[in-house]
């Protein structure tokens, strides 16, 4: 028996692309990276991506530099868990409002590890074209993530 | 005869949000908060004073949490300026901001004291505006170690 015809397979194909928008591919990359899933996260990105993120003084980095915060973010904390509040859509851009929460397992963004736990809010802001992400920046407090793992000063991170 | 086509919801709340950072700019808190609605939400995530027996963070009412902030920051940083870069809004009143904010410190703020340095920090906004056309809900995301950085305050509080 013909479970589809060719029309069926078109028609299916035609609804799969309209259901793709902004929303859905930042939720992708969000779930992919609270599954600490860096290569899948990265599927939805443009090679040609332009990221800030703003805490870590990153300005007009690219892919590779949103690889390795996401590998940095993914080892340093096994228990990742990432809660999306918010999820904001403003036609091509998308902003998430999340928590990132975790236990340290490893030197993350300088400070050594004290296996504190993390949580931080923040606040992530996509852009995106077709189904792929061109932008990102990323806003939090580093203040609130330094007090988190038990930094004491902004010139000595990795001193206890 | 002449018809008038209803502004859109999003044009609406784009309107109400470029008012609020017109007043900010000006420095007119008051004029500031009454673009808001009476109960309006206000979520300063990153502002937090760890005091001995408890924290004070920037989580309240626009009216009251809001307003103290605001006026607070303004008299700490007399040349405040806000440089909105960005303006994104939806037809559901929600509109996203981004800005550079930042100034010259003249009086303490928060646990940084007065060294005569200046700030200039990225910030994203997330407002939403009501069915009556008035801002009910703020949120504002920076980064305060990069704010005091610039402003030679060292210690994480």
């Amino acid at each position: 028996m013909k479970l589809f015809t060719r029309k069926d397979q078109a028609e299916d194909q035609a609804g799969a692309a309209a259901e793709v928008t902004p929303a859905r591919t930042v939720s992708a990359f969000l779930t992919a990276f609270g599954k600490r899933d860096v290569e899948a996260a990265l599927s939805v990105v443009d090679d040609a991506v332009r990221v800030d993120i703003h805490p870590t003084g990153l300005r007009e980095g690219g892919s590779a530099d949103l690889r390795a915060f996401l590998i940095e973010t993914a080892t340093a904390f096994p228990d990742l868990l990432v809660t999306v509040k918010n999820l904001i859509e403003t036609g091509s851009v998308v902003t998430a409002e999340l928590k990132v929460e975790g236990t340290q397992a490893a030197g993350y963004l300088g400070a050594i590890n004290q296996e504190k736990h993390l949580d931080v809010d923040q606040a992530w802001r996509f852009t995106v074209s077709g189904d792929r992400v061109t932008a990102v920046d990323a806003y939090w407090c580093q203040n609130q993530l330094y007090r988190r793992l038990a930094v004491k000063r902004l010139d000595q991170i990795s001193l206890v | 005869m002449t018809t008038t086509e209803p502004r859109s919801r999003s044009r609406e709340a784009t309107d109400q949000v470029t008012a609020f950072f017109d007043a900010y700019r000006r420095h007119e808190v008051d004029a500031m908060t009454d673009l808001c609605a009476d109960n309006a939400d206000f979520f300063y995530v990153p502002f937090e004073v760890w005091g001995k027996q408890r924290v004070l963070r920037g989580d309240g009412k626009v009216k009251t949490v809001g307003k103290t902030i605001w006026v607070g920051l303004i008299a700490s940083f007399p040349d405040l300026f806000t440089d909105v870069h960005s303006v994104e809004a939806n037809d559901t009143g929600d509109v996203v901001v981004t800005c550079d904010i930042g100034g010259s410190q003249q009086l303490a703020w928060g646990a940084a004291e007065p060294r005569g340095q200046k700030f200039s920090e990225p910030h994203l906004f997330i407002f939403h505006v009501d069915g009556d056309g008035l801002i009910d809900r703020i949120s504002a995301y920076w980064d305060g170690a990069g704010i005091n950085r610039q402003l030679g305050h060292l210690e994480v509080d």
